[in-house]
């Protein structure tokens, strides 16, 4: 007679271990969720704040869903050019000094990942160092050069400036991923008749597009984010970035706080839409730029 | 000739890739740092530069609002560090347990959301939640832990602005910390665990004796690097509360800022520029030493 027994390898204890997993698991689960909820608690009280009138948001207590819905916010924005005129230079700025950092740190990267020269670890150590740089202390210089050079108050000097923290960054990482990739790979292509340059282009860089996309998204998110330098080197609202602009609504007579929410949410959406999208890419930039070098 | 130009081909190439890059830190950081120091030993205003030897540093050491500022700054990155530290390392630990794969997916992706946004609008969201009539001290009145009428403005008290601001912190940079030991949690080899679980470890002395002492080179790195730019964060402070009430919550960036742009001390705002470089530069120094030797 066969009788439904337990396989002599789970104990009485592995089982009790069984239910303790599930349990552990279970509490993951709820934790993690109530994080969620925490972590974005800030967010959705930003976007509801966007659809009130601003005479609604210094209801105390506050409604948690809002009495009256209106774009009136979204919709002031977009109808003056004022305003558009920041997300035009953000997006300016940002996009050239993405470009630039790539292309300025792929060509150091290659040679820093590449060629063993003089001097090599100086420029490595150099390199790592900038990264640590107190940037305000570079304020007070960069005023009075740009100011003699008559780039002061320019989207010019904001593109230069911002390279100082983009680019050690973007050599760093491009290095890292370039150290992974053997170079037989591009010897193989010189053998077949390409050159040094025809082999980088055909090989090298087709290979590490990964390092190129995460390295790129988090250029654009510092160049997009920064404040400081904004602050220091521009005067007139029609170079302003986002990071400027909101805060001077702030300063206004009346602090319209619906649109400077829906200010907020315009200029977080195109970092979390590009973040939906290319999330591995990101995580991956975020680890190795911390890790490298 | 031919071999001599074979040998050093290969550096011609690599210093004419390198030099672009170069030349442009170099104009960037290294002059700017030599022209600070120079003006650190001036007084000047823009407009005129008078030389004063080491008078702005001995009015610094003198400054009470200084010593206030550094004092704070160390405060305020103890504390966001080690927050970060805690909470992102609970939420790594949770993300890597044996829960749904699509789920472990989301909750990170959401959870690094507060990461993306510029600290200037993660600080204009605190400032409104955190205001007197603020969703904050809503949540205080519904709790009934406050009255109305009794409504605490955060961040106009000399009592709270400086933990305010830590706070929104912590709340904006946890992420790195997540993602970061996250990626360390996956790769330390899952034997381990299952060498301890047959010896009968229980999973307290499995976290204490495998997974923190595999995940002390990680930790160590995410706590010198956020140390780093905790203490020279601007954005934060200057939003949140512009150093004030009082200079409750001046740290040494917005007091450089303020003693240069406002002031138009640039003279004295150089010389607490280079002290401040000096001590972020002994951290660096550490940092920038251990990632060295770990094979480069």
């Amino acid at each position: 007679m066969r009788t439904a027994t337990l396989p002599a390898t789970v104990s009485r204890y592995h089982l009790g271990q069984r239910n303790r997993e599930r349990m552990l698991n279970l509490l993951a689960y709820g934790l993690l969720m109530l994080a969620i909820v925490i972590v974005f608690f800030p967010l959705a009280w930003m976007a509801t704040v966007s659809v009130r009138p601003n005479i609604e948001v210094m209801k105390m207590p506050p409604d948690w869903i809002p009495a009256v819905f209106t774009l009136q916010a979204y919709a002031k924005i977009f109808s003056s050019p004022r305003y558009l005129v920041v997300f035009a230079n953000t997006m300016l700025v940002s996009l050239l000094v993405t470009v630039l950092s790539l292309v300025l740190g792929a060509m150091a990267a290659y040679a820093l990942a590449r060629f063993k020269f003089a001097g090599q670890r100086a420029v490595l150590m150099f390199l790592i160092t900038t990264q640590m740089f107190p940037l305000v202390l570079l304020c007070i210089p960069y005023f009075r050069i740009f100011i003699t050079l008559g780039l002061y108050d320019t989207r010019t000097s904001l593109v230069i400036v911002y390279l100082t923290f983009t680019l050690p960054f973007c050599i760093l990482m491009l290095r890292s991923y370039f150290l992974n990739i053997p170079r037989d790979i591009e010897e193989a292509a010189m053998v077949d008749g390409c050159s040094r340059l025809g082999a980088i282009f055909r090989t090298l860089i087709p290979m590490s597009y990964p390092a190129f996309i995460g390295a790129g998204l988090y250029t654009f998110l510092l160049a997009w984010n920064e404040f400081l330098f904004a602050v220091v080197l521009i005067e007139s609202w029609e170079n302003r970035v986002l990071t400027m602009a909101i805060y001077s609504l702030m300063a206004e007579f009346v602090t319209e706080w619906n649109m400077m929410m829906a200010f907020s949410v315009l200029a977080s959406l195109p970092l979390v839409i590009a973040f939906v999208f290319l999330q591995k890419f990101m995580v991956q930039g975020m680890t190795a730029g911390a890790l490298t070098s | 000739m031919l071999a001599f130009k074979r040998k050093y081909a290969d550096d011609l190439l690599a210093y004419s890739f390198l030099w672009p890059s170069l030349l442009i830190l170099v104009a960037l950081l290294l002059y700017p740092l030599a022209d600070v120091v120079r003006l650190s030993f001036h007084d000047s205003n823009l407009q005129r530069e008078t030389w004063i030897g080491l008078g702005n540093y001995s009015a610094l050491l003198q400054d009470p609002l200084f010593y206030k500022a550094l004092w704070q700054t160390v405060l305020f990155t103890a504390a966001s560090v080690i927050l970060h530290l805690l909470i992102g390392l609970g939420l790594a630990v949770l993300l890597n347990m044996q829960i749904n794969e699509t789920f472990r997916a989301w909750a990170r992706g959401l959870l690094i959301v507060p990461w993306l946004l510029a600290p200037t609008v993660a600080g204009m969201i605190w400032v409104l939640m955190l205001a007197p009539f603020g969703v904050f001290n809503g949540l205080l009145v519904s709790l009934g832990l406050i009255d109305v009428n009794a409504s605490v403005s955060w961040l106009g008290n000399p009592e709270t602005a400086l933990g305010s601001v830590t706070a929104m912190n912590v709340w904006r940079a946890f992420p790195f910390f997540m993602v970061m030991l996250l990626a360390g949690l996956q790769a330390i080899p899952k034997q381990l665990y299952e060498a301890a679980e047959i010896d009968g470890a229980t999973l307290w002395q499995q976290f204490w004796h495998i997974t923190l002492p595999q995940l002390r080179g990680v930790i160590t790195t995410v706590v010198l690097l956020d140390s780093i730019w905790t203490f020279r964060a601007f954005d934060p402070v200057f939003v949140m509360t512009g150093g004030g009430p009082a200079h409750s919550s001046e740290v040494l960036a917005t007091a450089i800022y303020f003693d240069g742009f406002q002031k138009l001390r640039f003279g004295y705002a150089s010389a607490e520029a280079v002290v401040m470089f000096v001590i972020l530069f002994i951290v660096s120094a550490i940092y920038v030493r251990r990632t060295m030797s770990n094979g480069t």
